[in-house]
Parts: C-alpha cells; structure tokens; sequence
C-alpha cells in the first residue's frame, strides 16, 4: 500500500487542477464572446484600412448591460444585439439587426424586455429568450410585441395599437369585471386579471380562450362571447399589457400618450363645455376656445391649465390637476376644435335629469362597469350556458317583477346565492351570484334595481 | 544556497522524513499536523472501518467555507438584490456557477455524509466507554450542519428558498408554548420577509460556521483523548482481566493504588500516576500492529480529501444548482415543500402536527443524545448488541421512507401521488 497511496493522491490532484481548468474554460467561453468576435469582424469589414480594422478588433469582450431602476430591470440583451441602435447595421444578420421604428423608445433609455419580454439579466441565448423553467415571460411572439405598449400607456389611444382601447373598451363593456378583478374591483368567480401580463400564460393561449374558453380550460365557468378574431386579439393584447408593476416617476409620466381625440375625452370629461364656447357654441362664462391655440403660445397655455391664478389673478378656472401629456393633449385638442364638435358634445350631455332618471342612469352605468352583463347579456336577456342550474343558463333580468320585490332583488345583490339546481344531485353550476356589498354601496344596488325596474317586460304584455 | 536551506531549515526544523525521528517530528513540531498521533494503528487506517466518512464530512465543510467565502463577495442580504444577485452569479460572475454549484452540492453532500457517518458510529459501537461524549458532540455537530443546510437555503430568495422556509419554520412552531416565539425569534416578524433574510445571513455566515469550528475542534480532540479512532470491530481484544478503572469514580483511593502500574501506552496522562487511565492504551504486544502517520495516515487523507474536491467540482461543472422564480409571498406553490431533510418531519406533519412538529423531533434528538448513556451493553460486537442494531437500524428506514414519502410521493395539496403520475397544478 505505501506507494500506490502517493500516486493516487497525486493522480487524484492532477485530475482536480484539470477540473479546475476545465471550469475555467467553461466560464472563458460564454456564447456572447463568440457573438462580440462576429460583430466585430462585421464592422471591421467596413473600415477602410488596416490600422482601423485591427483597432475595431482589438475592441474588449465584456457584457453590456442598460440599468434601467425606474422599470425594475437590467437588461444585457445588448451584448449580443450589439447593433441594435447603429443605422448602419440595417441589413446585418441577427443577433446584430438594427432595430427600426423604435423612435423615441430607445434601447439606452428603456432596454429590450419591457417591450419584448424575456430574461433581461441572462448571458446566453436560451436564458435570454426566456424558454426555461422557472422564468414567468418568454419573449413574446412578434404579432403581440405592440401589445407591450400599453404596460406604460396606460391612457387615451396609443398610435399605432387601436387594439389596446378596443381591448380596454370590450373589458369594461362586456361585463368581464362581473367574475373578473381588475386592479382591486371586480368579481372573484374568475382569476384576477391585474398582472395577466406577467402570468406564464401564452398570447396564444389567451387568443384561443376568447374565441373559445372550453378549448383550452374545459370545464372553465368562463361563458362564450362569441367574440370575432379581431375582438379576441383585441383583448389578448390588453390582457398581456396589465401588470401590476410599478414603473419609477419618469416612466409613469409616460401613461398618456397625448392625441387629439383623447384631449377630446378630457375635454367632455371634465366639462369644459359648461364654462366655454367654441365658435360659438357653449357657455360664456370663460373665453371662446376657438383659435386660442393662434392666441397663446403652447407654454402660455399649458401654464394657464396648471396654475390659472397665475397667469390671471382672480380667474374663475379651477386647478384641474391634469398631468403633462393630458394637458398637452387637450391643447392638441383645441388646436383642431370647431363649432360643429362643439355641438355635438353639447348633444351628447341629457337635459336636467329628473331624480329618477338619474338614478336610473347612474344603476345603467353601474351595471355596466361592475360587469353584470358578463353573465346577464348587455340586453339583460341572460341566457349565458350554466350547467346544472335551473334552466341550464343565466336567468335573464326582463321578468323580475313577476316574481321578486325589489327588496328581494336588493337583498339577493348584496348577499349573493347559488342559483337553484335543476339536479338536485347534480355538480355545482360553476357560475353563481357573488355577494356586492363589499363592492357596491346601498345607494348603487338601489340605483341597479331601479335600472332593472325600468327594463321590466311585464308578462301581461306580451300575451 | 545555503541562505535558502537555512530558510528552510527555519521553517520546518525537522529531521529528514527518511528517518523515524523526521517521520515523528513532521507531525508533533507542526501545529497543523500534531491533532494527529505521530503514529496510528494500522487497522484503523482500513477503509471499510470507518469509510472516512468523518473525514470526508470536514473535507466538505473546508470546501463549503472556502467556496462561501467567495460566493459573500457578491451576495447582499436583502430581498430585491439577493435575487438579483443569483442572477448576476449564474450569468455574469466569472466562474459564479461554478462556485454556487459546488456551495450548493457539498452542502447537500454534507448533510449526508454527516448522517452516514453518524450510522457507521453507531453501527460500529464507537459511542461507547470512554467515547460516550464524543457521540453527543457529534450529535451537536449533526444538528448545527442541519441549522446552516437550512439557513443557506433562504439565501437565495427563490420561489423554492421562500415556501421551503415558511414550512420549515411552520414546523417549528407546531412546539406548545414557545414554538411561536421561536419562530419570531427566526424570522424577526411573522413571515419570511426582509428580517428572516438577514437573520438567516447572520447565522449562515457567522454564528453557525463559528460553532460547528468550535465543536468540530472538540470533537477532534476528543479523537486523541480518548486514544484514537476505536478499533475495528473484527480487531476487539477478549476483554482484560482487570477492566478498565473509572477516574473519579467511586472506587476508594486504596483500591485505585492497589492497581499495578501498567506497561501500556498511553495518549493521556503520561506514566508519572499510577493506576490504568480511562483511555484505549496500546499494550507492548501490539506494537508491531502500529505504522507512523506519515505516510501512511496522511497520504490516506489525502486522497480522502482530493476525491471529495475533485468528485464535488466534476458534479458542479457538468450540474447547476437549481434557481426558480423570485420569491413571491402571494403565490404559494403546491405543494410547498421544506428543504429534503425535514420532508420526513412535513409528512409526520401531515398526519398530526403535534406528532411531526413536536414529539418525533423531541424524541429523536433527546434519544441520539441518550444513547451512550442509555446503552449499558458494554461490548461492541454485534451479536452482542441485536436490540440496538434493530432499533437503530428502524430508526434509519422509517426517516428514509418518511423522507422519500415526502419528497416523491406527495403532489398537489399533499395528495398521495406517485413520481410517475404527472399532475397539472392549478388548472383552471
């Protein structure tokens, strides 16, 4: 034994300073070191003599990586997609593309994966690309990169992605928020949708659920809209732009992207129309708005919507608190405004409503943004599949009165209940009445039933 | 020439190793070496007596300090960097997954090899007179390595660090009275968050490592005192005459004396008493059976030691550890599962929390400290000692199958579901 023992151990050290190279080598030799080498011959072909060449390829290997702590991220995409921002490498082969149509949204201010996904903190391209276990958002397929738009535009209407506020139109008015939270208001019969865009559910996925649920989760209580491709790629994308992430000042201020028609919006929305006129049209309490665009420059302007006492002591506007693009877009509002739009917005505001009415306004619009057409239709005709309940379906709201006071219809808002089963024995229907009252308040639920009461068919009618 | 020889000289200060004098010398002049005698018996050096399983144990823990070390330079204790930081590790620190694979496997490797060497102590009757201490310091041992196996895992602040942790902790808390407070104590709040990190940095990197140094030296010490390595099993001498006399016993003074001087060896008190110390002595008989430390002990260790680094770096080159999504408090895995040792106390759990959280941990640690006292069966042979090897033996399979339970065979909502079966969590 006495010799061989020292041969083993020497063996055996021999064979851990090879490991320990081995190692070495390994970590040597990441994939990007072999893409910098690529992308630097690729330049050095364009210089035009040797000293040039032979100082581009003389260029360090080393990871470039774009902080970005207002987004919450590292991104070091950009040590292989070296020429992402070089207008030269128009026609170069991937990874060192340059990326066109990126305007103002350049990579040195907010890197790759808010738009694209992916793991931003990843060397090679595997972990990059964000196809492996235990990293929630691949890169996304390119049909749905525009979806990723609205993470930070959040407002108003994104050039160039209508499906975005048609996505955001159809949630609000389809009824999804009856199942569905969304930003802390909604139903809970269905999952919150407020970070769908960071879940690990495919854009494929979600495309095929709204065409049709029971494809891809069968036995979903989720009903069938009956959406169009278009409707269900509206959605898709305003599915996979809602994250629940906090974006850092400078990004936030970026939620409004400023438009014309959404200066309109603002413009209906905080009733301009009662103290102003355009050409004309509307009060005379403040000045007409036409052509005050030709008046004062854009700083006087935006000044004047920021802080009115200042610019003319002792005005009558109010401070309305509008933030830098929302104020930008109602200037880029008025510079278009005309008398006929004018009208049109004046048309669109009711005469003085009586109490009733208002309520029942009011009980319509609650309907509609807490999400009971989900389930009881936009026409309150019911009839959403609902196995096992009595009738099979949701019952429609037209013939209430026949059989409920409104306090019964009050009381069963409020607590909620299961629908009656048409088999005893049967499994649960998977829709059900939540209870509201943690959501509504005594005066919505009235508001809602004095809605429904307004929408009643009574039975004697239609015999 | 002569200047380096001389520095050389002044270094070592030893005789050739070509001489017994050298040979001896290297070891008692040297205080790295001199925890070893300057000579061993030849059977304790055979494999299949101890498997070096001790030895390979503290090889692990040098690694785990040594590779530790390197991984603090690039990990802050708190929740958003650490994340970040294991990230930075696996894609940007040069050799960083190579370095965290190594911590991750000989960490693993020691919680294993420790248990396995508490088994062949056992298994061998090693705990018993006069090494009965020795085995309750390796118990300690036992459970400090489990203490920085479980505070490591929280460090790197993943989905698997976070749950594994909250149940682990959970488990603790199942003890009446100050199972709650305990649990506070660990976590510096109610839930695994910012605190429970630094905490759980604190003890990784400073208090638990200080501790197992201080008992790992104890435990060494001991080693010597209490006269080397015990011997083989198959190498038990028929018991002598006059037995052994308990220093400090109830034996009177006269009788102490009436003991003859003995001629054996001892590692203890040198000969300047009279009457047989406690210690395994050597008799003059046996002499020829003993070789000095070097080369034979020493070249043994270190092939011991290069097989542990070079197996540890060739599993860490070829296999990453494992890094899952950030921690997310709101999104609870199923099922959350404690870190691999503790799945056989999860499933106790399971059935009763007072059982898993309470009593079997109680039990089985008072028992392991207990049974060198317990044991009265003075020999080490086995068919001497059927009851024990039975019981402790028992012991090992049901840890072994709780712990294969949990870890295998329990799926979604703790259901009984076999590795085979694929189960789709959370469908909707």
């Amino acid at each position: 034994m006495g010799r061989r023992l020292p041969q083993a151990f020497f063996a055996l050290s021999l064979l851990a300073l090879a490991l320990i190279v081995a190692a070495v080598w390994q970590a040597s030799t990441p994939s990007w070191k072999t893409y910098q080498r690529q992308f630097l011959q690729l330049e050095a072909q364009g210089e035009p003599n040797a000293a040039a060449k032979a100082a581009v390829l003389a260029t360090p290997l080393e990871i470039h990586q774009v902080l970005l702590p207002g987004l919450q991220r590292v991104d070091r995409c950009t040590t292989c997609h070296l020429g992402v921002d070089d207008p030269t490498m128009k026609n170069a082969p991937e990874p060192f593309r340059y990326h066109v149509g990126l305007g103002t949204n350049v990579p040195s201010k907010f890197g790759c994966t808010i738009c694209h996904g992916g793991q931003g903190l990843a060397t090679d391209q595997k972990n990059a690309h964000g196809n492996v276990d235990f990293w929630q958002t691949p890169l996304l397929a390119k049909d749905y990169i525009r979806a990723s738009c609205g993470r930070c535009h959040k407002e108003g209407d994104i050039p160039g992605v209508p499906e975005l506020a048609e996505g955001r139109h159809l949630f609000e008015t389809q009824g999804c928020r009856g199942c569905h939270k969304l930003d802390g208001v909604g139903g809970s019969i269905g999952p919150d949708l407020s970070e769908e865009g960071a879940s690990q559910r495919s854009p494929e996925w979600l495309e095929k659920h709204f065409l049709t649920p029971s494809v891809v989760s069968p036995g979903s209580a989720m009903p069938n809209f009956h959406f169009t491709r278009e409707q269900a790629r509206a959605l898709t994308y305003y599915m996979l732009s809602l994250t629940n992430q906090d974006m850092g000042t400078y990004y936030s201020s970026l939620r409004t992207i400023p438009s014309s028609s959404y200066g309109r919006e603002l413009f209906v929305e905080k009733n301009c129309i009662v103290c102003h006129a355009i050409g004309g049209v509307g009060a005379k309490v403040g000045p007409d708005l036409m052509g005050v665009t030709q008046r004062h420059s854009r700083e006087w302007l935006d000044e004047q919507l920021v802080n009115p006492q200042l610019v003319y002591p002792g005005s009558a506007m109010p401070e309305y608190d509008l933030d830098t693009n929302s104020r930008k877009a109602l200037v880029a509002y008025l510079a278009t405004a005309t008398s006929e739009d004018a009208q049109l917005i004046l048309s669109g505001k009711k005469s003085t409503l009586t109490p009733e009415d208002a309520a029942i306004e009011a009980g319509k619009s609650n309907f509609a943004r807490f999400g009971c057409a989900g389930c009881h239709g936009t026409e309150l005709q019911g009839g959403v599949p609902n196995p096992n309940a009595q009738g099979g379906q949701v019952p429609s709201l037209l013939h209430l009165s026949d059989d409920y006071t409104k306090d019964e219809v009050i009381e069963v808002i409020r607590n909620g209940r299961m629908p009656p089963l048409d088999n005893a024995s049967g499994p649960t229907p998977p829709l059900y009445m939540p209870s509201w009252k943690h959501l509504l308040s005594e005066e919505d639920i009235h508001e809602i039933v004095e809605f429904l009461w307004s929408k009643q068919q009574k039975a004697k009618d239609s015999w | 020439m002569n200047l380096i020889r001389e520095i050389w000289q002044s270094i070592v200060r030893r005789d050739p190793l070509s001489t017994d004098k050298g040979k001896s010398e290297l070891v008692f002049l040297n205080v790295w070496l001199h925890i070893h005698p300057a000579k061993v018996k030849k059977e304790n050096l055979k494999f299949k007596h101890t498997y070096y399983l001790g030895f390979i144990t503290f090889f692990l823990f040098v690694i785990l300090v040594t590779t530790g070390i390197a991984l603090m330079c690039y990990y802050r204790p708190y929740p958003a960097q650490a994340y970040q930081d294991m990230k930075d590790l696996q894609f940007a620190v040069f050799l960083g997954p190579f370095l965290r694979g190594m911590h991750r496997w000989a960490a693993h490797g020691m919680v294993v090899c420790v248990f396995l060497h508490m088994c062949r102590v056992f298994y061998t009757g090693s705990y018993k007179k006069p090494r009965q201490f020795n085995w309750v310091v390796g118990v300690v041992l036992l459970l400090l390595t489990l203490g920085l196996s479980f505070t490591g895992y929280l460090l790197p602040w993943d989905q698997l660090a976070f749950w594994a942790i909250t149940v682990g902790t959970n488990i603790g808390s199942y003890a009446p009275l100050v199972g709650g407070q305990i649990r506070e104590l660990l976590l510096g709040g109610h839930t695994v968050g910012e605190a429970a990190l630094l905490r759980f940095y604190v003890l990784h990197v400073a208090v638990l490592p200080s501790m197992v140094i201080l008992f790992t030296v104890v435990h060494f010490w001991r080693i010597r005192k209490d006269g080397g390595l015990s011997r083989p099993v198959w190498k038990l001498k028929a018991k002598k005459p006059e037995g052994l006399v308990t220093i400090g016993g109830t034996p009177e003074v006269a009788q102490l004396q009436a003991v003859p001087a003995s001629t054996d060896k001892t590692y203890g008190l040198m000969e300047v008493v009279t009457g047989k110390p406690i210690f395994e002595t050597i008799t003059p008989e046996e002499e020829e059976d003993v070789a000095f430390s070097y080369p034979f002990a020493f070249f043994r260790e270190g092939v011991a030691l290069m097989a542990t680094v070079t197996g540890i770096m060739a599993i860490s080159l070829f296999f990453h550890a494992p890094l899952e999504e950030l921690a997310n408090p709101a999104k609870t895995p199923n099922p959350a599962k404690a870190p691999w040792y503790f799945l056989g106390l999860q499933e106790l759990v399971s059935h009763s929390a007072l059982l898993g959280g309470v009593v079997a941990p109680a039990v089985m640690v008072l028992a392991l400290l207990a049974i060198p006292y317990f044991d009265r069966n003075p020999s080490r042979r086995p068919k001497d000692r059927k009851l024990a090897i039975w019981l402790f033996t028992i012991f090992v399979v049901v840890n072994l199958v709780l712990i294969v339970i949990g870890t295998y065979f329990r799926g979604p909502g703790w259901a009984l579901v076999p590795p085979w079966v694929h189960v789709v969590a959370g469908a909707e």
